[in-house]
């Protein structure tokens, strides 16, 4: 089999699981980019070095969405048979957007406040929450309930955005 | 695909009887050089008078001669820092310079005025290649089999393309583009065995680039790259130009600007040695002393340093994490820097390698591998692009495909769709920068898709496929998915856009974050409430009959209302709106179905529908 017809798991001689062994990863692919980069072919034909291009490519970007644990989910969830981007507010349940609700305030306040300390506190709050949301999902995974893996990814997907912006308020008032 | 030909590691698949012959080239705003690489190690390589650096400067006779370097310093005429040209529209370029542009309607960049005609600058630069490249066939006795270009890791596609151009047209094979910083990692990482998280800081006459690199055993990896194409030492003389003209209260006049301008670039590189300068300027004397100096210059490499932070956080290290720091570039010579960057990193710094010719020589070193010489050299560098890339969509809007930071070389796809019911045309608009609106990118290319089956708004599926290569160059394509009609791109960059608005683009995209979601909220909106408006006027045109003229009347007071609210400029009323006409639309919508239904099914028997 060829790596373009391999899944992402298949090209790095993985198993199939959420819970990835990261350093096995980030070895075998700069194991197989030291085959197939560009550059190794870069006295070849021209045909040969198409390939590379688009080999490389594709390892590149199976790397970029196995190492993050949000991508990962999402792809899992695909193979799978279930479309992660399919989305319901619904899926969120209540108590999920009150807390987004809360959250927001609270970064709103902070921001304004240019206070720091809440900030970090939050912060820590969320990546709590983004721990509980991976555990989660590798239970459901691990016991190949997809159909409830997928609200938790979706919750997994917010968790994350809050992060993006706390990191923002962070920047803007460190004034990165 | 065919599986490719996969050697065992450290056997690759090349030729190995013949030395083959490269150079690697730092072709610089100031200053440029050239390094080869062998087996023995790697050298800069010098000109007949023992010197290395080659002034980036070139000047033309009237019989179309070029002569390049300190020779054409010395003539009247000449031309200096082009770098700053390559890739740029005549508007894009607002600092004073001592040479004539005019506008060229063709290429875009501007063409320079000299004794010989109208140049580009991509020719100018050529004409820098050639000496280089002359100088170093000099040198090894034999004809150059490729080169290796550096350019700064913050160049966009533009300028990346115009350098590829420039060695073209000096008759050159380029083997790679390579990154600044990334080629100084090389030269440290294998000459001097680095290993770890390690900040290249490139300060450089008028370009700054930091970049955040992982190197283990023969891998160099690009972790995030920041910087900033108009910040450098230029910076600090133009700083010291400032405070003599403010102490010697005098209102300088053209013809004294060369002259100021060395005496600061003197004072500058005086202060690097000792703590106070006397200077003399028009009839006035004064002296600078250290302290002042740095109160000039600090706001200047604070601004260094905030690229520095933004490194860590795009790469989500810590300071602790950075194992060491490299110095590149001639400004990194002072003092003042070296105290400023060795404290934020909380280390020493390293500087062993020339900085002026840390570049060249890395260079070399890539340019020796990709020829075809160090097959038992185990090299791989992975780079990233470093800025987004995207395409516009409804409302100005830019969806990027590939973001900053991501390795290349890199693929993706996405799909868009038709907007109008019957559309066979799709443009496309490719775009670069870190910022929401298209009109504050950077255009790279527009194309279009034709021929596209007339189908309802929203029914073509069309793939757009970015291919960015290891030199950091794009091509993109679209494919209609149903009819597999095909369009492609190479992208040759259309200019338009104000030089401070690249320079300032990752950071403005920062503070203008929030700005901008409200504004893309607002124009997502609008373009939603438009396909509304738009699917409901062409069901109306059609099947008008299906509904009683009071549910016809209270439709079209609702598409009036949403129409009225477009104007509105108010995000939350139009989604207020549209959301109240598509629930009043609903029950035609069911109709509408119901009755295509009897339709299609009229005159068949259930044989033939099931069929």
């Amino acid at each position: 089999m060829t790596i373009a017809n391999k899944n992402y798991f298949e090209i790095f001689s993985l198993q199939e699981c959420f819970d990835l062994n990261m350093d096995k990863l980030a070895a075998e692919y700069k194991n197989l980019q030291s085959q197939i980069h560009p550059d190794k072919f870069s006295d070849a034909d021209d045909v040969s070095r198409l390939e590379a291009l688009q080999l490389s490519s594709i390892v590149n970007d199976a790397f970029d969405t196995l190492k993050s644990p949000l991508k990962r989910a999402a792809y899992i969830l695909t193979l799978n048979g279930i479309n992660p981007e399919e989305h319901n507010q619904k899926h969120l349940g209540e108590t999920l957007l009150m807390q987004q609700m809360d959250w927001r305030d609270q970064l709103d306040y902070a921001t304004e406040e240019e206070d720091l300390d809440a900030i970090e506190a939050l912060k820590q709050e969320v990546i709590e929450e983004r721990e509980s949301c991976i555990t989660e999902f590798q239970d459901c995974v691990n016991a190949y309930n997809f159909v409830d893996a997928k609200p938790v990814y979706n919750k997994l997907q917010f968790v994350e955005k809050m992060l993006i912006e706390i990191n923002r308020s962070e920047e803007k008032i460190l004034d990165y | 695909m065919a599986l490719l030909s996969i050697s065992e590691p450290g056997q690759s698949p090349r030729r190995k009887q013949l030395i083959k012959h490269a150079l690697g080239i730092d072709l610089g705003t100031t200053n440029s050089l050239v390094a080869s690489a062998s087996s023995k190690g790697s050298f800069v390589i010098a000109d007949a008078n023992g010197a290395a650096l080659l002034p980036s400067v070139v000047a033309y006779s009237k019989d179309g001669n070029a002569v390049v370097g300190q020779k054409a310093l010395d003539a009247p005429e000449h031309i200096s820092s082009v770098k700053r040209l390559m890739g740029r529209g005549a508007s894009d370029i607002k600092h004073k310079l001592s040479y004539t542009l005019i506008d060229s309607e063709s290429s875009g960049m501007p063409l320079i005025e000299t004794q010989a005609g109208l140049k580009s600058p991509v020719e100018v630069s050529a004409e820098i290649l050639k000496v280089l490249a002359a100088r170093g066939k000099k040198h090894l006795g034999a004809d150059i089999d490729g080169v290796v270009i550096t350019v700064p890791a913050y160049f966009d596609e533009a300028q990346r393309q115009a350098t590829k151009d420039a060695a073209r047209i000096a008759g050159l094979n380029v083997l790679r583009l390579l990154s600044e910083p990334t080629a100084a990692a090389v030269a440290y990482g294998l000459d001097k065995k680095l290993e770890g998280n390690v900040i290249i800081f490139d300060l450089g006459g008028g370009t700054f680039d930091v970049s955040l690199m992982r190197l283990e055993k023969g891998v160099f990896e690009v972790l995030a790259t920041g910087g900033d194409t108009a910040l450098g030492g230029d910076d600090f003389d133009r700083a010291i130009m400032q405070w003599i003209q403010e102490q010697a209260q005098i209102k300088l006049q053209k013809e004294q600007v060369v002259e100021l301008s060395a005496i600061a670039r003197k004072a500058k590189h005086q202060l690097n040695e000792d703590q106070s300068v006397e200077i003399k300027f028009s009839g006035w004397t004064g002296v600078l002393d250290r302290e002042h100096y740095y109160q000039l210059i600090d706001p200047l490499i604070q601004q260094t340093l905030k690229a520095c932070r933004r490194v860590l956080r795009d790469a989500a290290l810590a300071i602790d994490d950075i194992t060491d720091v490299v110095m590149v570039g001639g400004s990194t010579r002072s003092p003042r820097v070296q105290e400023k960057v060795a404290s934020f990193f909380q280390q020493a710094l390293l500087n062993e390698i020339d900085p002026d010719q840390v570049v060249a020589l890395g260079a070399a070193i890539q340019a020796d591998i990709l020829v075809g010489n160090k097959y038992d050299k185990d090299l791989l560098l992975l780079d990233v692009n470093p800025l987004s890339l995207g395409i516009e969509t409804m409302g100005s809007l830019v969806e990027k495909i590939i973001p900053r930071n991501t390795t290349i070389p890199v693929s993706r796809a996405q799909d868009f769709t038709t907007f109008k019911d019957g559309q066979t045309v799709m443009s496309l608009h490719v775009l670069q920068g870190e910022r929401e609106l298209v009109e504050d990118c950077r255009s790279l290319a527009k194309f279009e898709l034709r021929g596209i089956p007339p189908m309802v708004a929203g029914a073509a599926v069309v793939r757009v496929s970015f291919q960015v290569d290891a030199d950091g160059l794009l091509s993109v394509e679209a494919e209609e998915q149903s009819s597999g009609l095909k369009s492609s791109i190479v992208v040759k960059p259309s200019f338009g856009l104000e030089e401070k608005e690249i320079e300032s683009m990752i950071l403005a995209s920062h503070q203008e974050a929030e700005h901008d979601r409200d504004l893309r909220r607002l124009k997502e909106n609008e373009v939603e409430a438009l396909r509304i408006i738009e699917a409901i006027e062409s069901a109306l045109s059609q099947d008008s009959d299906l509904l009683t003229e009071a549910e016809l009347k209270t439709l079209q007071q609702g598409l009036g209302k949403l129409q009225e609210t477009l104007k509105s400029g108010d995000a939350d009323l139009i989604q207020q709106h549209s959301e109240a006409l598509n629930e009043l639309s609903v029950t035609f919508a069911a109709r509408r179905m119901d009755s295509q239904i009897k339709t299609a099914f009229k005159g068949k028997n259930l044989e033939e529908v099931d069929r």
